[in-house]
């Protein structure tokens, strides 16, 4: 208790988590992870181990057949995601999630959906978005889907800050990308790590993820598996990735 | 001259069929649900409509009042108490369930209203108006200009309002409009008493301008379709284009060919559109709006 009394308010942790899609199916099996404030905290493992699932656990997409999930140590395994996105958590899920058809304003417009009901403070949020992300106020009459892979991963980028959330939920945000695009994807987490936000980011990309990672947790077959800071991991990190190849 | 007469008929027959398809496009499009019921909704709407006027004396378009509200309350109903039950299933689960509705509604309609056919007779439409030597008949000018209005409002309604940005947002990515914290689920339940309260507006529209019955729903179901497959799903300006574009068709061929050879005509423009978008009915590639 005493333990938990300590934790921030920004802390977002999951304890002995069950999770699957299918009722005969369970993915994760007693995961239990904690995403320390302003920090990063990278959840790594082969294809398959649950990475992306304990993404979807932690916003709401899925909820755990057992155990919790806990924001500053309040249970909030019961909240809808929109209701976690209210309460500072967003996810940046893996590419495709923009509306291609929509213009990038009205893509903007609807990452703040939940500021509707004022409309003060929906403009503002936009415009501050704007200032932070130039190269989109250039394109904001453009339809989504016409802009360049890149641009699309800015503008998801930007809709996800859009309101200014505490916590960032980021899953292969290299996925798809352009060699020359992963940098600047990098650079963008690095950018929400120095603004003092919490980052949890599931990545394939092990190197870049442990280089920009303060705490790393890896998965196997939905298991935790191993867990603690970068230093420890980067001694390691050679081995690790030959044991996944041999999974 | 006749030419020019016939133009303006299909215009004004045009914007008649936009409004009985649009509700259709709207449903299909954005939930991917195929409406089979949605012209049983468009005649008890007629019928309705003409039991208000013919027991009340109420003006047809004030009807609107009534049957609106009650048309977005029932389809709302409908895709909370059923649809959303066989969302997960193959779409044909769907389609068996609105099928059903459609013979509810059919069975409900011949109880109270018998298969006769109906008419409904509005004194201060029954001239017509005339330009010249042009003339349309007030009570199919009334159910242009209702249709249009209808439509015309959907559109700004889905493209100038926060709402219908997020209903177009739900049509081209459902998981995404679930990320910004749009309660995909309730949206699906207004679209569908949108989809239901446009199909209200048509079922007027159609009763101003054709006679109607109960069972008369399957003929106007194919039109509906026929509109929303030569437009692409979803896009209220197509849907007008295509509106118009049968309504001319039809009112050309009425005038061209023996009266025998219309629907030939009007059936192969729909195998032509189909065959263009080889997508089939729901193809991904017309899911925008």
């Amino acid at each position: 208790m005493i333990a938990t009394a300590l934790r921030s308010a920004d802390t977002l942790a999951m304890h002995d988590v069950q999770a699957g899609y299918f009722d005969h199916d369970l993915v994760l099996q007693d995961v239990s992870l904690e995403a320390r404030p302003g920090k990063v905290t990278a959840i790594l493992g082969p294809n398959g181990s649950g990475k992306s699932t304990a993404l979807r656990v932690l916003y709401g997409f899925l909820q755990p057949r057992t155990g919790s999930v806990t924001l500053g140590g309040e249970d909030i395994s019961e909240i809808a995601p929109d209701e976690r996105l209210a309460r500072g958590i967003a996810l940046l899920p893996q590419g495709h999630s923009i509306f291609a058809q929509l213009s990038v304003h009205e893509n903007l417009e609807l990452g703040a959906w939940l500021l509707r009901r004022s409309g003060g403070r929906l403009t503002e949020a936009v415009d501050r978005t704007y200032e932070q992300y130039p190269l989109l106020a250039d394109l904001r009459h453009k339809p989504a889907g016409s802009l360049s892979g890149g641009q699309q991963r800015i503008l998801e980028f930007a809709r996800t800050l859009v309101l200014d959330p505490r916590i960032v939920l980021i899953d292969e945000p290299s996925v798809g990308l352009a060699p020359v695009l992963v940098d600047e994807v990098y650079g963008q987490i690095g950018r929400l790590k120095d603004q003092g936000r919490t980052v949890v980011l599931v990545d394939q990309n092990v190197e870049a993820a442990v280089d920009l990672a303060d705490h790393v947790y890896t998965l196997a077959y939905g298991r935790n598996d191993l867990d603690g800071s970068r230093e420890a991991f980067e001694e390691r990190l050679d081995d690790m990735i030959r044991g996944w190849l041999a999974l | 001259m006749l030419y020019l007469q016939t133009a303006v008929n299909g215009l004004v027959l045009g914007l008649i069929y936009t409004g009985l398809a649009v509700g259709l496009s709207l449903t299909m499009g954005v939930l991917g649900v195929i409406n089979v019921a949605h012209s049983a909704f468009l005649i008890l709407a007629s019928l309705t409509a003409w039991q208000l006027v013919s027991s009340f004396g109420v003006d047809p378009l004030l009807t609107l009042v009534v049957l609106v509200p009650s048309a977005f309350v029932i389809g709302a109903a409908l895709e909370r108490v059923l649809i959303r039950r066989v969302a997960r299933e193959a779409q044909t689960t769907a389609l068996l369930v609105l099928f059903g509705v459609l013979i509810v509604i059919e069975s409900i309609g011949i109880l109270i209203w018998t298969t006769d056919t109906r008419v409904l007779d509005v004194g201060y439409l029954s001239g017509a108006v005339s330009v010249g030597r042009l003339s349309v008949p007030y009570s199919r000018l009334a159910a242009a200009l209702l249709s249009l209005v209808a439509v015309t409002a959907l559109h700004l309604f889905l493209t100038r309002t926060l709402t219908g940005r997020s209903i177009r947002a739900m049509a081209q990515n459902r998981d995404a409009a679930a990320l910004v914290g749009i309660k995909v689920p309730q949206l699906t339940t207004v679209v569908f008493g949108i989809g239901t309260a446009l199909a209200a507006i048509g079922g007027v529209s159609l009763a101003l301008a054709f006679p109607f019955t109960p069972q008369g729903h399957i003929q106007w179901l194919a039109w509906a379709f026929l509109v929303v497959v030569i437009g692409g799903l979803g896009s209220v300006r197509n849907t007008l284009l295509a509106g118009i574009v049968l309504g001319t068709v039809v009112s050309f061929a009425g005038v061209l060919v023996p009266f025998e050879y219309t629907y030939l005509i009007v059936y192969g423009l729909l195998a032509l559109a189909l065959m263009i978008r080889s997508e089939g009915l729901l193809g991904a590639a017309e899911r925008r709006i």
